[in-house]
């Protein structure tokens, strides 16, 4: 293992690392802008200078190995010097509109103009004008004057998608990102390159203009939109609710997790965050009353359900739960099934369409939980419940979250089942076909509303937190789950999602042993832990 | 070329491809010779030739086009026949090369970038051709003409048909 100095400091690094991962491994910066370390190398825009002992000139770091008894300065006379006519050449052509610009405020032109600006521009000549406002596909939204060819989004497209969408056109100070003309960028991951896009050259057609992003709160959660479970930082507008007509999660960005996405997230995931500040969302608990649901209020709900839960037989109760809750929510439903003695339960429901699949991150399971729910015991043929309502054997059925009338199955058949229960109760987040033929509807808060753990297909449990408040009186499924059980004559003292989740430590072996500190920011793996192994 | 068949070199020329890229380590390195024959073969480089020549290499349109826009070389509008390219840099200009590039748009009746009406000469200024010791000269297609006068020019341009 090579060790060297940098600015001083002695570290050791593994072969191979660059001098700007070894840097970094101290803490220290050497700003860059077309280095990215989950592209190649690409060496194209020279700020990220550092001074090597018995070298002539300052040298590129990024294109650097780290090599054993290496000597390096970052922050030479000269380095800086050289950082501060890099930024100057950086700025010629750029227009400098950033009180216009999308990404001021986390612009990499920005905060390196802080430290290294030149302060008095020496250039006297008219800019190069270039194309603005181009859209690229369906996400992503080029201004080629704002680019500082950096050939990030590139490389992204030739080495991480290989769908090699996007070029570098013309030369010298013409030269200029483009498409293929007539071609799109549209492919399943087109979102990144707005991330790794250092300045505001390509900003997202979603989220532009918005929000300012220092207005933006963040919020640590998981991708919900497939079996991955990627990880993800969650960005909320609560301080400037007016400026995006109440939409309150702002946009989705990729959080790095080496063992899961690494940098990156697919667009399905990055923009399936429309439900929750959709119309279509549930704010209080419903009961019907002839035709109509009717709001009611939590404790007659919840009385309404515990009654007909106890009034039903287990044997004539049903329950198909949801891959799509948190394991939190499912060792709770786990716990009222136990109470009751149901045994009838499910929880996958085949889809209309199967799910697309890649090498890359998406799953064909378009559920965050499914390993989660099986691990819980919550498998079953949702198919055969169905079938037993179809047959009136099934007299109470409880549903969280599914639209079975969209599902995989003929709709008339589900439509029979559904109309022959006696007592339908559903539980979700958004109203639809299902719920509006429920007896009882019972809001449930959407992921980015609480705190939970999914577990994903290869049995990583994650943790995901609360980014903004409870829409109404929409509360978590735990919670529901938890007064139900109270009502059912067994109270909890569950206060909290995390509370729910060591009573699944101690009852599941999988996450014996397991707590939200050591599942930690980048998650555990179920029987991981000593007591699983034990257990 | 016509409009309706399917653009593609013919079986001798593919085989002068695919012996290109075999010359190298990495067969993209064959491209620009390959852009020369399809600009020979075709008339010049429209969008359709980058995608057949992509095609060739497996690489993306794009790739292809990044390659043909970084080059001068390379016309993406249909040209002339001929191209006449005349240098204006110091030594021809000092020596009398902007005379010449007005005698030269006078008698073709274009301006520099455009082709003749009948679609017989291009006319071009480009940067230094490396032929100073005769300067003022032109390129006419791959060969140089030196040390440059109007009637000179008059008799190069009657060569060409």
């Amino acid at each position: 293992m090579p060790k060297l100095t940098i600015d001083g400091k002695e570290i050791e690094v593994a072969p191979g690392t660059n001098l700007i991962e070894a840097a970094r491994a101290l803490d220290i910066e050497v700003p860059h802008y077309c280095y990215h370390p989950g592209l190649s190398v690409a060496g194209q825009c020279r700020l990220c200078m550092v001074d090597i002992e018995k070298a002539p000139r300052p040298t590129i770091a990024c294109n650097t190995v780290a090599t054993d008894g290496m000597v390096v300065w970052t922050q030479t006379e000269r380095v800086l010097e050289t950082r501060k006519s890099i930024m100057e050449f950086h700025l010629i052509n750029h227009p400098l509109d950033c009180p216009v610009c999308d990404q001021a405020g986390e612009c990499w032109l920005q905060i390196y103009y802080m430290k290294h600006g030149l302060y008095d521009p020496r250039m006297v000549d008219e800019k190069v004008h270039k194309p603005k406002a181009v859209p690229l596909g369906p996400h992503v939204i080029l201004d080629a004057e704002r680019c500082i060819l950096c050939s990030r989004c590139v490389r992204f497209c030739d080495e991480v998608t290989a769908t090699g969408e996007l070029g570098i056109f013309d030369r010298g100070d013409r030269s200029e990102i483009g498409l293929f003309p007539g071609r799109e960028l549209d492919n399943k991951y087109s979102g990144n390159v707005v991330d790794i896009c250092p300045v505001g050259a390509l900003t997202d057609r979603d989220f532009r203009f918005q929000v300012r992003v220092w207005y933006l709160d963040a919020a640590k959660s998981i991708c919900p939109g497939c079996a991955r479970g990627c990880n993800i930082e969650v960005h909320v507008n609560r301080r400037r609710p007016h400026h995006a007509q109440g939409r309150r999660v702002a946009r989705l960005k990729p959080r790095f997790n080496a063992a899961v996405n690494k940098w990156w997230i697919c667009d399905d995931g990055r923009y399936g965050f429309g439900f929750v500040d959709d119309g279509s969302r549930l704010r209080s608990p419903l009961q019907r009353e002839g035709g109509q649901q009717l709001p009611v209020a939590w404790d007659e709900a919840i009385a309404g359900v515990a009654g007909a839960l106890t009034a039903h037989p287990p044997a004539e109760t049903g329950v198909i739960a949801s891959p799509k809750m948190a394991n939190e929510d499912l060792f709770a439903l786990r716990r009222v099934l136990d109470r009751r003695g149901v045994t009838q339960v499910g929880f996958a429901v085949r889809p209309r369409v199967p799910g697309d699949e890649d090498k890359l991150l998406i799953r064909a399971d378009k559920n965050p939980n499914t390993r989660g729910a099986e691990l819980i015991g919550l498998g079953g043929d949702t198919a055969a419940i169905l079938a037993a309502a179809r047959a009136r054997r099934i007299r109470c059925l409880w549903i969280f979250g599914h639209d079975l009338l969209d599902a995989g199955w003929p709709e008339a058949e589900t439509r029979a089942a559904l109309g022959a229960v006696e007592t339908l109760i559903w539980s979700g987040t958004n109203a639809n076909a299902t719920s509006a033929l429920a007896r009882w509807v019972l809001p449930s808060a959407a992921w980015v509303e609480r705190d939970g753990t999914f577990t994903n297909f290869e049995g990583r449990v994650q943790r995901f937190r609360a980014a903004v408040d409870q829409l109404g009186e929409a509360l978590p499924d735990w919670e529901i789950l938890g007064r139900v059980l109270t009502a059912l004559g067994e109270p909890t003292l569950a206060a909290r999602a995390e509370h729910w989740f060591r009573e699944l430590g101690r009852s599941v072996p999988a996450f014996a042993g397991m707590t939200y500190q050591s599942i930690g920011d980048t998650g555990q793996m179920v029987g991981a832990t000593r007591e699983a192994a034990r257990a | 070329m016509s409009l309706t068949a399917p653009l593609a070199f013919p079986p001798e020329q593919l085989a002068e491809v695919h012996r290109l890229q075999a010359l190298y380590p990495d067969r993209r390195a064959a491209l620009l010779p390959v852009l020369h024959m399809a600009q020979d073969a075709f008339g010049y480089i429209s969008l359709e030739v980058e995608e057949y020549v992509a095609g060739l290499f497996d690489m993306t349109p794009a790739h292809v086009h990044e390659v043909v826009t970084f080059y001068t070389m390379f016309f993406q509008r249909p040209k002339g026949r001929h191209v006449v390219a005349i240098c204006h840099n110091l030594s021809c200009h000092l020596a009398g090369a902007p005379r010449i590039l007005t005698h030269l748009k006078e008698r073709l009746g274009v301006e520099v970038g455009e082709t003749t009406d009948d679609g017989r000469v291009t006319l071009l200024s480009v940067e230094c051709l490396c032929a100073c010791e005769h300067a003022p000269m032109m390129q006419v297609d791959d060969r140089y003409e030196f040390d440059l006068t109007p009637a000179r020019v008059d008799r190069i341009l009657e060569g060409l048909r």
